[in-house]
């Protein structure tokens, strides 16, 4: 890898500023001149036929501008998921904008109301009088399966809305050959992923259903394309405009919901945009991840090796399957069988309705489900057989240069495992603290708990029915500066800064000279699949380098005109283009443009005067590509704990991290990630947790006094960043990804970590102080 | 949910007004409101949707403290944050349990949130309560038929978010006695993260002699023990008279289960709450000694 630049600079974020200063970018401060304000009436039942809605008492409620019924909405079924079409057959198309006869969770919306402020809205919905014939309803999985089970879909028997499977080499033989077999069930809990803009979206539709949308979302393109398809209307009707960031996704604004229809057909009723924000209370119950009960038994030999694995998951998708029907893909294969070899394995995966919450996207998809199964029993084999918990995961893992695990034309270039378990364990002093007295006279008790985690994409090449391409424009300025222009999404991880990191070292500007255009919109931008699936560095990257480089090679060729050179002679670097060898031949980017934008004819003092006709035209760069292939980043992490055995508190005093993401674009930026991406996995361990009145499906948590989240006093004191940089040969400048191995390992990581500390195995998350107690005997 | 119904908005001058506010308006659906920290929460779940009028009660000169040798009396609108900056609060082991529970809400929350207001919601998982409890502490009252009253604070707390005010009356102080001898006091939350409510506190004022013997004893507990924050008599017989040593309070710890009746919810469960109330009880207790001069 020859000198870099600009990348590999931890340079300030070009969006912190105006985000501490207002952050007039995010969504949530669009304002339209006229605009009306929206709210939804939800069900508060969860499940129930609807007998009757009589609206005339809302629309009497003077600022109250139009009632939206079920009536009004287009009955179509979908697949409400971003990054699949919209009825790609390898989803389960059972989503619907507002039902006009069923209502299936206790949430979901059956009306809507446009009034001049918010609170008249929100009053005029309480004026809505909806009879409801209650149908028993049903809120575990298991029950729905059962027999006799309330039927939530006529297509769906038995409630099962998905059942994946996949199987390779003889299971029983593998079995036969283990020396042990073990066998536990771990569960996980729903889990918000508190994204801290609410979803929002501004709409205008006119009469000749022209759609103008700014929304808080994760991906424009597919905004665009259920939007459309939600509202029966050609997809270039609606122009999804690009806000410069929003205040969050981490997965969770990752599909239409019914909000950004309803807004805009409010829209189209009164001729005037309508507002629809969110409250916390509805968000938490719009998505989150899906709970999965994961049943996994493996065969291995003394020494560890895995002979035979099998396993069986149920996922609770709620209502309807959206994000359901593919968690439960990434989870068998990437959360619970990919990482390590074992010659004989089967997966059975269910997806199953029940009258809870619609499931969604959460960072790592499905794999931290699969990962705390696997990663937990991984340490009760060791615990068992008196194995290194280090080594048993290096003699299983796959190895750097093996073919990647699902898509065998690719290869794993890179794949530093045993680096980030080396460099993480001496950081935390492993030997040592697997050793030391664990305080036996205390109340309080230490322990150390690692796991480990790939994640098989950088974006998703090569999976059915997934949107991959990325597109960039690059436009070079008279200043010397450049316009970067893409439709991929920041979301709060970094993805301006990573992105015009990238250009500026590809076209050999400096650091700061590359900005992210802050206008664009589905009209002007080129497609580029979601911010979602550890993506946006990898496969965004690569095309935004793509069309730097395409803009570099025409400011070659103009300044190769104006030197007199061969524009292979030449070379760019911090903002200058020089001739190889004569560094007295210069000229600045900012020279070689201006050149190119002036006009052909110009006035000298001789007379009109003819320029080069080659030289001129903006210097742009354009591109839009698919991934060349699909890196995979990994893992290890390490955490110590201190359980208070009297109370069951659990604190966190030390998390180390060691990545492989190939290349660190923004140090800085990356160890948010890191940091951020512990706080939802320390949370997703100890505390967090969406719940429902077992009785009514009504949720008991709809705010952060009820649903509990680390702060940063819960935080450990210190979390160490190791990045290894592999320098993966596809990725921009050697980047692969980073976005969600490390929100998988905590759960994992800590309930081993708690293990070491008091001796207690915990198979279902959160692992709470009751829990702690509990396992302990005390209550 | 916003105030729908809401006709007037009160900003009283003084007590006098706003006790004649108060009485004019028994039969309407009125509400004081002082930091509105408590308030807005019920307004955020909807609970607040019938209220009519709203008196605030922040400019009607309730504001006073004096802290001299008969204790301390704060008025009702005097904020977390300035009862932090007496310096009897901030230096005495007396009030060291006062100080512990005080550093628990939020700063935003300390700035505006009062101590009449605490007392008034008669919310269970507060921890100012529980720690007012331990020092004795009495709720002065204007208004109503009675014109006057003063109410211990167990008397005070009469239910879950019930206080014993009749229609028309408000509080106007809280008082806390000077503690007779060498006393301290300490608290504990048990949170499920720093910006949480109580599962379970506890509070202790002990004092002892000069042979070391406990001479005066108050164990309070709250987060959801009791429908109200309570204190422990059970717990303050075996203390008193005896030496402190770790097997006394060990006893006393356990014997707050006769005095608590604790709940469940989503948060925790009852058996849980029981078992940790005597470890922080435990705790409590070791903290206050760990006080006494
Ligand atoms: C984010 C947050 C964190 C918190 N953390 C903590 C914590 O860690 N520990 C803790 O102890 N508490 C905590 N609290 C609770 C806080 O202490 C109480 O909300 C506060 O003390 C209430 O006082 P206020 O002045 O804001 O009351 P208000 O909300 O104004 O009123 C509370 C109630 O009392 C009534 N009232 C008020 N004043 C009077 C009066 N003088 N006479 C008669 N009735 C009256 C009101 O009508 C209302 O019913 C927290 C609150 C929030 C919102």
């Amino acid at each position: 890898m020859s000198q870099l630049n600009v990348v590999g600079q931890s340079l300030e974020r070009p969006d912190a500023y105006d985000k501490v200063t207002g952050g007039k970018g995010y969504p949530v401060n669009v304002k339209l001149p006229g605009m009306l304000h929206a709210k939804m009436l939800r069900s508060p039942y969860a499940h129930a036929r609807i007998v009757s809605i009589d609206a005339s008492r809302a629309e009497r409620l003077p600022g109250v501008k139009a009632v939206l019924l079920p009536k009004d909405v287009p009955q179509i079924k979908f697949c409400p998921v971003f990054f699949v079409p919209v009825q790609a057959p390898s989803m389960v198309l059972d989503f619907d904008v507002m039902n006009g006869e069923r209502v299936r969770y206790v949430g979901q919306p059956v009306a809507a109301v446009a009034a001049i402020t918010a609170d008249i809205a929100e009053a005029a919905i309480d004026l809505i009088d909806v009879e409801y014939e209650e149908l028993p309803a049903v809120f575990t999985p298991e029950e729905a399966m059962a027999e006799g089970a309330p039927q939530l879909h006529d297509e769906a028997p038995n409630n099962i809305a998905k059942t994946p499977f996949f199987e390779y080499g003889d299971l029983e033989k593998g079995f036969a050959e283990a020396d042990f077999i073990f066998e536990g069930t771990y569960e996980t809990q729903r889990v918000h992923t508190c994204y801290l803009e609410p979803r929002v979206c501004v709409v205008d539709m006119d009469r000749q259903d022209n759609v103008t949308i700014h929304v808080t979302t994760q991906h424009l393109f597919g905004t665009r394309e259920k939007l459309a398809f939600a509202l029966g209307i050609p997809e270039t009707k609606v122009k999804v405009v690009k806000s410069p960031y929003i205040g969050g996704g981490f997965g969770g604004k990752l599909e239409l919901t019914a909000m950004e229809p309803v807004a805009a057909l409010l829209s189209k009723k009164c001729g005037r945009p309508v507002r629809l924000e969110q409250t916390r209370q509805e968000d938490f119950i719009t998505t989150t991840r899906n709970p999965i009960k994961v049943y996994l038994k493996t065969g291995v030999k003394k020494d560890g090796t895995f002979t035979a694995r099998y396993a069986k998951s149920i996922l609770d998708c709620g209502a309807h399957a959206t994000h359901g029907s593919e968690v439960i893909m990434v989870h068998g294969a990437f959360g619970l069988f990919f990482n390590y070899h074992a010659p004989h394995q089967k997966w059975e995966g269910y997806t199953v309705y029940t009258n809870n919450m619609i499931g969604g996207g959460y960072r790592g998809y499905g794999a931290p489900q699969g990962s705390f199964a696997v990663e937990s029993q991984i340490d009760e084999i060791c615990t068992k057989l008196n194995l290194d918990p280090i080594a048993m995961r290096l003699q299983n893992a796959r190895k750097q240069g093996e073919p990647h695990p699902f898509n065998p034309a690719f290869t794993l270039a890179t794949y530093g495992l045993a680096d980030c378990l080396r460099e993480g364990a001496a950081k935390i002093g492993w030997e040592k603290a697997r050793r030391r007295d664990k305080g036996s006279s205390g109340a309080k008790k230490r322990g150390i708990g690692l796991a480990v985690h790939p994640v098989w994409v950088s974006g998703c090449m090569g999976f059915p029915d997934i949107y991959e391409h990325s597109g960039a424009i690059v436009k070079i300025n008279r200043d010397g500066t450049a316009d970067l222009a893409t439709a991929s999404m920041d979301i709060g991880s970094g993805q301006i800064a990573t992105l015009t990191q990238i250009a500026a070292e590809a076209l050999g500007l400096p650091a700061g000279a590359v900005r992210m255009s802050s206008a664009g919109d589905t009209d002007n931008l080129p497609f580029d699949a979601p911010t979602h699936a550890s993506r946006v560095t990898y496969s965004s990257g690569n095309a935004v380098k793509e069309a730097a480089l395409s803009a570099k090679k025409r400011l070659l060729e103009v300044a190769g005109s104006m030197l007199e050179v061969s524009p292979a002679d030449l070379e760019v670097s911090d903002g200058k283009v020089s001739v190889r060898g004569t560094p007295s031949k210069t000229l600045s980017v900012a020279e070689i443009a201006q050149r190119a934008e002036s006009p052909f004819v110009q006035m000298t003092a001789q007379g009109p005067q003819p320029t080069v006709m080659e030289e001129k035209g903006t210097i742009i760069g354009l591109s839009s590509l698919a991934p060349k292939s699909n890196p995979t980043p990994c893992a290890a992490q390490f955490v110590e704990v201190e359980v208070d055995t009297e109370t069951g508190e659990v604190a966190v005093l030390h998390a180390v991290y060691a990545h492989d993401i190939g290349r660190a674009i923004n140090p800085k930026a990356a160890e948010g990630q890191v940091e951020g991406g512990f706080q939802q996995g320390m949370g997703y361990a100890l505390m967090e947790h969406i719940q429902f009145d077992p009785e009514t499906g009504s949720c008991l948590t709809t705010d952060f006094l009820d649903y509990k989240m680390p702060t940063a006093v819960e935080m450990p004191r210190k979390i160490d960043s190791i990045f290894i940089e592999t320098d993966e040969p596809t990725g921009p400048f050697g980047a692969k990804s980073l976005g969600e191995c490390c929100v998988i390992t905590p759960a994992p990581a800590i309930a081993n970590a708690i293990h070491d500390a008091i001796g207690v195995r915990f198979t279902q998350l959160p692992i709470t102080p009751e829990k702690i107690l509990r396992g302990l005997g005390k209550i | 949910m916003a105030l729908y119904k809401l006709k007037e908005f009160h900003a009283p001058k003084n007590m006098q007004e706003a006790i004649n506010i108060l009485g004019k308006s028994q039969e309407a659906e009125i509400l004081v409101l002082a930091g509105g920290t408590f308030l807005h929460g019920l307004e955020a779940r909807g609970l607040l949707s019938d209220v009519e009028e709203l008196v605030d009660i922040r400019k009607a000169g309730l504001d006073a403290i004096r802290d001299d040798d008969r204790g301390l009396l704060i008025g009702a609108t005097v904020t977390f944050s300035q009862i932090q900056t007496l310096p009897s609060v901030q230096r005495t082991p007396w009030l060291a349990g006062l100080s512990d529970a005080l550093a628990y809400p939020p700063v935003q929350i300390r700035n505006t949130a009062t101590i009449g207001g605490c007392v008034s919601a008669s919310c269970p998982f507060f921890d100012v309560p529980t720690a007012l409890l331990a020092l004795g502490a009495t709720v002065m009252v204007k208004g109503g038929e009675a014109g006057e009253r003063q109410l211990a604070l167990p008397d005070f707390l009469a239910g879950l978010f019930v206080n014993s005010l009749e229609p028309g009356e408000l509080v106007t102080a809280v008082a806390i006695p000077k503690c007779p001898g060498n006393g301290a006091s300490a608290f504990i939350k048990l949170e499920g993260n720093a910006n949480d409510l109580a599962i379970v506190n506890a509070a202790a004022y002990l004092s002892v002699d000069s042979q070391k013997t406990c001479t005066e004893a108050y164990v309070a507990l709250g987060g959801g023990v009791a429908e109200t924050a309570v204190l422990s008599d059970a717990a303050r017989q075996i203390l008193i008279g005896s030496k402190l040593d770790a097997a006394t309070l060990q006893t006393a710890s356990e014997a707050v289960t006769a005095d608590i009746s604790p709940m469940s919810d989503h948060r925790a469960s009852a058996e849980y709450r029981g078992a940790v109330a005597k470890v922080i009880v435990r705790r409590t207790l070791e903290r206050a000694i760990a006080r006494l001069a």
